[in-house]
């Protein structure tokens, strides 16, 4: 990995963030989609992060989102867990042919049949367990389910668009 | 003692990872404890300029829509004006019952929001007022149109509602034409649907009712409106009715609120202080 590339990298983190906090807060499809951009930073993390790097990270972006959304350790909890189910869920995904060194996360690279339940679980983790904690109440539970399903479709959309656009450069 | 020290390093990042989920749900269950986390939500006052700039954006783009409803408030205004009037020459002779103190119970301090949700399952404005201009936790906060949440911690300059747009913050409330009691309970989704709790199904609920806060509500004042019902059904015990109520505040496009301080509020206080504990 070179230097230009991880440059890169942290301009996108920040970009997430940003369009997270100014664009994406009030945005809801239909009730019941939200858009959680900022998983990017988590998700796109280059394959050989150190796995308590890619925890405090979670932990910090989390807890930034925290701030703005007024939910008070909610989302610095489930970026933490999917931070750290992360070399779970590529254990489990593991390709024909292993993981290459220098292989990184991106469609092009991994093709979709690793891509896209990679992306699924990762999201659907982190929708569920968000929006449990925040309903509060275990009565709204199907609620919950409902809208961490149609999230998770619309964070798989999303992140995909994104991989295309980076694909044509 | 090595071979602690060895397991603690080899397990390094599950240590990490409880420690930080600890921290997380500690934050989370907490909250209640204002103090502790104050400086943790929109009332920061870094969070708050950022919030406070993109407001303003956004609120350039819906003047259109703010212009009209302050017509139509200074409409309502001036309407009160002359029934206030009209009531000022009756002043003197007011019935038995009624307090002279109470006329003036309650004192409006106009808010600019900087800050709302409208689509999680508990939500929370940011005004730009604190404990500087008389805000404190506990003050009811109204719109032109109706209610919209209850004042729950305040910093010098910025205050934190908690909306009634959240699935516990509950509303005294009462069917303006019969005076029927009940409670208005938000589902958790559509910002714009509320339910009437509580109401027998023996009673009276027509389509198009006015829901009204309730006399005996300890944060808003009396006859503020809620909403209008919906749709009427019945629920699945079968006691009380269904009652879905269309709120009257727009929540989605806030941006002006009223807190209300109540005069009488710390009085009552003391007075449920001195209550006889049963248990």
């Amino acid at each position: 990995m070179n230097a230009t590339f991880q440059y890169k990298w942290w301009i996108a983190v920040i970009l997430t963030i940003v369009v997270q906090l100014l664009f994406l807060r009030d945005l809801a499809l239909f009730y019941y989609g939200f858009c959680f951009l900022y998983v990017w930073a988590i998700i796109k993390a280059p394959i050989e992060t150190p796995p308590a790097y890619l925890i405090l990270g979670g932990f910090v972006l989390g807890w930034l989102l925290d701030v703005f959304y007024n939910t008070h350790g909610m989302h610095a909890f489930a970026t933490v867990l999917v931070a750290w189910l992360r070399p779970t869920f590529f254990n489990i995904l593991t390709p024909a042919n292993g993981y290459d060194e220098r292989s990184s996360i991106s469609l092009a690279e991994m093709k979709w049949m690793w891509f896209f339940p990679y992306l699924g679980l990762m999201l659907f983790t982190h929708h569920l367990v968000l929006f449990l904690l925040e309903a509060s109440d275990m009565s709204m539970f199907g609620l919950s389910l409902w809208k961490a399903f149609l999230s998770t479709l619309l964070g798989i959309a999303v992140f995909s668009l994104l991989e295309l656009f980076n694909k044509g450069k | 003692m090595n071979q602690l020290f060895q397991f603690l390093l080899r397990q390094r990042n599950l240590l990490l990872f409880i420690l930080l989920q600890v921290i997380s749900l500690w934050a989370v269950f907490n909250y209640n404890n204002y103090q502790h986390t104050l400086y943790f939500n929109t009332t920061n006052s870094w969070a708050a300029s950022i919030l406070s700039t993109r407001q303003e954006v956004a609120t350039y783009h819906q003047l259109r829509d703010i212009n009209g409803e302050l017509a139509l408030e200074n409409q309502q205004l001036h309407q009160q004006v002359f029934q206030l009037q009209a009531q000022v020459q009756q002043k003197a002779d007011l019935p038995v019952f009624f307090s002279k103190a109470s006329l003036d119970r309650y004192k409006p301090i106009a808010c600019k929001v900087i800050d709302q949700s409208t689509r999680n399952s508990q939500n929370y404005l940011t005004i730009e007022k604190g404990y500087q201009d008389g805000i404190r936790p506990g003050m009811a906060v109204i719109s032109s149109t109706g209610v919209v949440g209850k004042v729950i911690s305040c910093t010098p300059n910025l205050a934190l509602i908690v909306s009634v747009l959240h699935t516990s913050n509950t509303v005294s409330a009462k069917i303006k034409s019969s005076g029927e009691l009940g409670y208005i309970k938000w589902p958790g989704y559509q910002p714009e649907v509320a339910e009437l709790m509580d109401v027998s199904k023996y009673k009276k609920v027509v389509k198009g009712d006015t829901i009204v806060t309730s006399d005996y509500n300890a944060v808003y004042p009396p006859n503020i409106p809620i909403g209008i019902v919906a749709k009427v059904g019945l629920q699945d015990d079968g006691t009380f009715h269904d009652i879905k109520v269309m709120l009257l505040t727009h929540f989605s496009t806030l941006r002006y609120v009223y807190v209300i301080e109540n005069k009488f509020a710390g009085q009552q206080a003391t007075l449920d202080q001195a209550k006889p504990k049963i248990d």
